[in-house]
């Protein structure tokens, strides 16, 4: 039960200063992305193609504020799980509301 | 207040010093950090709010005695059953077995100290008052009329009572819900004592954490949806009016995400308490360990994929309607392997009908016709025509009255005598149970039927050929009514004139059992090491049953 | 009341350590724990709003990629930036206090509060255009402008405005929400890309409605100062928390064996960071790519 002195330590000896500057950096590289991408009408590709860079950009920076910032890499895994379970249970909450919305207009049943 | 020294001075004993009369200030209770002095503070607030929602169903009863809207006008009876249902489920049902039962015996069980958190407990218990508060006086002001589901736009745009206040009332207390169940998950996780292993864990803390999982996932969801009815009301513009484009079928949406997984914040623990009931006093290991744990959490989540089961006629999809039914099959399953394994644990056992396994018992045949019901409702055919009829509020009080509140008096007289000291009179236990059972039967049977036949649920009045079964209704409430203020006689009785307990009255393996009655305040004289598995009534327990029981006959004996 | 009664050991308790735990080790785990629970609770109360965002998005896009054109994506870009910043400044005080350094502490709060509060100010400005152009959804907190009554009323169709020409400012007797371009939604017409929804909700009588489109607008409006105060809010309870966490640090209190207070509330202040760098795009970036 008192072994877990080290396990917040870790990232002691993997994150440096320069390391968390060039987390940063990062950062701002995908802020600027984001923004010119939105400008550009990628509807060609398919429809929503915008938003999807969007998101995953977005997706990007989080993941790296959670993963070095946070220090999520190097914490227990229970701390790993708990985040992919919020995210799975943001999931269900859009898809399960969604798929009604989504479903309204289907074929024989309207409404 | 109670006083542990007067009673084991009559027996000429030394006084112990137990968290009870470990200081008697009321600063050394408002301000205490002690799991054990937060949960009695919930339990008398629980009790009270019990009380008042036991009133507006006193009101609704006698109206309904008649078919005429003459005891109250209907605008009063929708205010009725409205408070009825936001001071039952919000103020009583989903804090009780938690915060009360929960909040004792958690860390007891698992051999800690404390919960691991224990300023965010106390925290967690102002707040409770604070919304309970708020609440209360909005409720004086006026009240509510809108349900206690607040469909929009009723509640956003036309209804003249008082929603926002107790909008926010019920807002306040969801962060009780929320630093319960962040501080019972984070205690099973650290706080363990050595030799815990998950798989000794009682079943009753396995409820507990599959709980405190639903409540930190759900209770935010049910926070942002009253804010944005508060916001919509008072800016008279948002997202849940058609007029402007708005939409109520989200409301219903994002309330019901949390609503549904509520009602299993309200049965897990509920079903908890059962576990330890059916295994302690058929002194028996309980069949299907690992299923009963698994099965809880299968509840937790699964429970969050079924919502939509309230909303089949509001509007949304025919096809939603679809998976939410078929889902909504699902997950009776987990209840049923439960069922299944306490059934098998009985089997065999060497049972005791002591007052707290008529409470369970009487659990297991209530929840069993309760959930039984609820696949009535789930069937999309059916459904449309027991929507909002009385079947539906018999459905939900066979599993939340039948169900919770049956298993949470079970698990307040089980663990009475650890928690104050005192056995209460078991002669009188047993017949407010009967009477609990008897009168919850005839009030809530009958009510099926009238469902089936089409009364209509939150009317105050109802065709004529429907009165001889709310009758029998009324008179099951009457006597369900007295079998429900009998303990709170007997039980308060005993605090006084009750005999002295011991430390293991019932003689079960359980930690909590070890430790002396009422605990110390930090539980334990010396921290247990546990080498023994969970409801070990064999010799691995490492529990001299025959000195337990001659210790007992020495402290029953005044 | 101690566990140890009885014994006559002396224990030495390490600074900090609360009665319940037994080590240090169990009461940062503890901490740990808990406070990822809250953040946890803290997606999922967010993640209300975004379900919202996400259903209305999906049935009046055109409305909402107005209502975002409107939005300064210059000034929530600048915003990000500024987040992003302090967000480092967060990481290098926990950084720092690992490293029992309280001078470098001090000043990195002071900076990650500085930032926060440029944040606010930012923010300030925004809702204050949006005051001034009749762009907050409730009515009577817009300001009010006389109608002059010398103008000249034009009675054009809502989609028919000129993209280039200086603005002008509306009459606004009451303080209304104002909204009177409906050009994206004609594109959308033409080019045959309305949802089911929106050839409902944009239409009176087969032409499109200016009130109709401007109450979904409204819709876009209401959920952006919904999720853009509530997050301010928790910026403001954010730069609470830096100001007792300055106070503690000034003292010294963190050191290389104690500084979970420092990483607690940075594990905060990332979570209310991340949040914003979802707001940006999907508030302020998702019509641009419609205008030409």
């Amino acid at each position: 039960m008192a072994e877990h002195h080290e396990e917040h330590h870790e990232e002691h000896d993997h994150m440096n200063i320069p390391k968390y500057i060039g987390i940063f950096m990062i950062l701002v590289v995908g802020t600027i992305l984001t923004y010119y991408a939105a400008t550009i009408d990628l509807d060609f590709i398919f429809p929503g193609a915008n938003t999807l860079v969007a998101l995953g950009i977005a997706f990007t920076k989080m993941t790296f504020v959670m993963l070095f910032f946070m220090h999520v890499y190097w914490s227990p895994k229970l701390i790993w799980l708990s985040v992919l379970a919020s995210f799975f249970w943001l999931a269900i909450m859009f898809a399960y509301t969604m798929q009604d919305y989504l479903t309204r207009d289907f074929g024989v049943f309207t409404g | 207040m109670y006083n542990a020294d007067a009673s084991t001075l009559e027996q000429g004993g030394t006084p112990k010093l137990n968290y009870l009369n470990n200081g008697f200030t009321l600063k050394s209770w408002l301000l205490t950090k002690d799991h054990k002095r937060i949960a009695i503070m919930y339990l008398i607030t629980v009790s009270l709010f019990f009380m008042a929602g036991g009133l507006y169903a006193s009101a609704i009863r006698l109206e309904l005695l008649t078919p005429d809207s003459d005891l109250l006008q209907t605008a009063t009876y929708n205010k009725v059953f409205t408070q009825h249902g936001i001071l039952m489920i919000f103020f009583f049902l989903i804090p009780s077995i938690p915060a009360v039962l929960g909040n004792f015996f958690l860390p007891i069980m698992i051999g800690a100290k404390d919960l691991a958190l224990p300023r965010i407990n106390l925290i967690s218990l102002y707040i409770y008052w604070i919304g309970g508060a708020f609440t209360v006086w909005a409720l004086l002001q006026g009240g509510v009329d809108t349900g206690w589901t607040f469909y929009t736009p009723y509640s956003t745009t036309f209804s003249n009572t008082y929603v926002m206040a107790v909008g926010l009332g019920i807002f306040i207390n969801g962060f009780s819900s929320i630093l319960t169940g962040l501080n019972f998950i984070v205690t099973v996780h650290t706080m363990r004592a050595p030799g815990m292993t998950w798989f000794r864990l009682p079943l009753f803390v396995w409820a507990q954490y599959a709980t405190s999982l639903v409540m930190i996932l759900g209770t935010p969801v049910i926070a942002i949806t009253v804010l944005l009815l508060a916001i919509e009301r008072v800016a008279r513009v948002g997202i849940f009016d058609p007029a402007i484009g708005g939409d109520p079928i989200l409301f219903q949406h994002m309330f019901w995400f949390y609503s549904h997984p509520a009602v299993y914040i309200m049965v897990l623990p509920g079903m908890g308490v059962v576990s330890e009931l059916i295994s302690n006093f058929s002194r028996k290991k309980i069949f299907g360990y690992e299923f009963i744990a698994f099965s809880s959490i299968a509840i937790a989540v699964f429970g969050f994929l079924v919502w939509g089961h309230h909303m089949f006629v509001s509007g949304q999809s025919i096809y939603a309607g679809l998976v939410f039914s078929f889902l909504t099959m699902v997950v009776a399953v987990p209840s049923a392997i439960k069922m299944f394994n306490w059934t098998a644990t009985l089997y065999k056992g060497s049972i005791s009908f002591d007052t707290p396994m008529l409470y369970g018992l009487g659990f297991m045949g209530l929840f069993l016709i309760g959930g039984l019901t609820g696949l009535f409702l789930g069937a999309i055919g059916l459904t449309v025509h027991l929507t909002d009829t009385y079947f539906v509020v018999a459905h939900f009080h066979y599993v939340m009255v039948g169900g919770q509140v049956i298993a949470y008096l079970g698990g307040i007289h089980y663990w009475w005598p650890k928690m104050t000291g005192k056995m209460y009179s078991e002669f009188w236990g047993r017949i407010s149970a009967m009477l609990v059972f008897i009168g919850f039967n005839l009030t809530f049977f009958p009510q099926f039927i009238l469902g089936y036949q089409g009364m209509p649920r939150r009317y105050a009045s109802y065709p004529a050929e429907l009165q001889v079964l709310n009758i029998f209704s009324t008179a099951g409430a009457s006597v369900l009514g007295v079998g429900m203020l009998m303990p709170v006689v007997y039980l308060l009785h005993s605090l006084v004139w009750g005999k002295p307990a011991g430390d293991n009255p019932w003689m079960l393996p359980g930690l909590e059992w070890r430790t002396s009655s009422p605990p110390p305040t930090e539980n334990f004289e010396v921290m247990p090491v546990v080498t023994w598995e969970a409801y070990e009534f064999g010799e691995d327990s490492g529990l001299n049953f025959d000195e337990a029981r001659r210790k007992e006959s020495v402290t029953t004996v005044s | 009341m101690s566990s140890h009664e009885g014994s006559d050991k002396f224990v030495y308790h390490e600074p900090g350590l609360q009665h319940q735990f037994e080590d240090m080790g169990q009461q940062e785990e503890s901490v740990s724990i808990g406070m990822w629970m809250f953040l946890v609770q803290e997606i999922m109360f967010f993640g209300g709003l975004f379900t919202a965002y996400l259903v209305f998005r999906s049935r009046y896009p055109m409305a909402f990629a107005a209502g975002s054109n409107h939005l300064d994506a210059f000034w929530g870009g600048l915003n990000t930036l500024v987040l992003i910043v302090s967000s480092l400044t967060m990481a290098l005080t926990v950084y720092y206090a690992q490293k029992s350094n309280r001078n470098m502490q001090v000043i990195l709060i002071v900076l990650t509060m500085f930032f926060g509060a440029v944040f606010l100010g930012v923010k300030a400005i925004e809702y204050t255009d949006k005051y001034n152009h009749g762009l907050v959804p409730v009515a009577g907190l817009n300001k009010r402008i006389k109608e002059d009554p010398n103008a000249h009323h034009e009675t054009k169709p809502c989609w028919d405005v000129d993209h280039n020409a200086p603005v002008v400012e509306h009459p606004n007797p009451r303080g209304e929400f104002l909204w009177t371009d409906c050009s994206l939604a004609k594109q959308a017409e033409d080019g045959k890309f309305l949802t089911a929804s929106e050839r409902v909700g944009y239409y009176s009588n087969g032409v499109i409605d200016a009130n109709k489109f401007r109450d979904k607008v409204r819709i876009f409006y209401f959920i952006y100062f919904v999720m853009t105060g509530l997050h301010a809010l928790h910026m403001i309870v954010g730069l609470g928390l830096m100001t007792w966490l300055l106070w503690t640090a000034w003292r010294g209190n963190y050191t290389a064996d104690y500084y979970m207070p420092v990483e607690m509330s940075g594990l905060y202040w990332h979570f209310v960071d991340i949040v914003w760098i979802f707001l940006f795009p999907l508030l302020y970036l998702l019509g641009r790519h419609f205008l030409h």
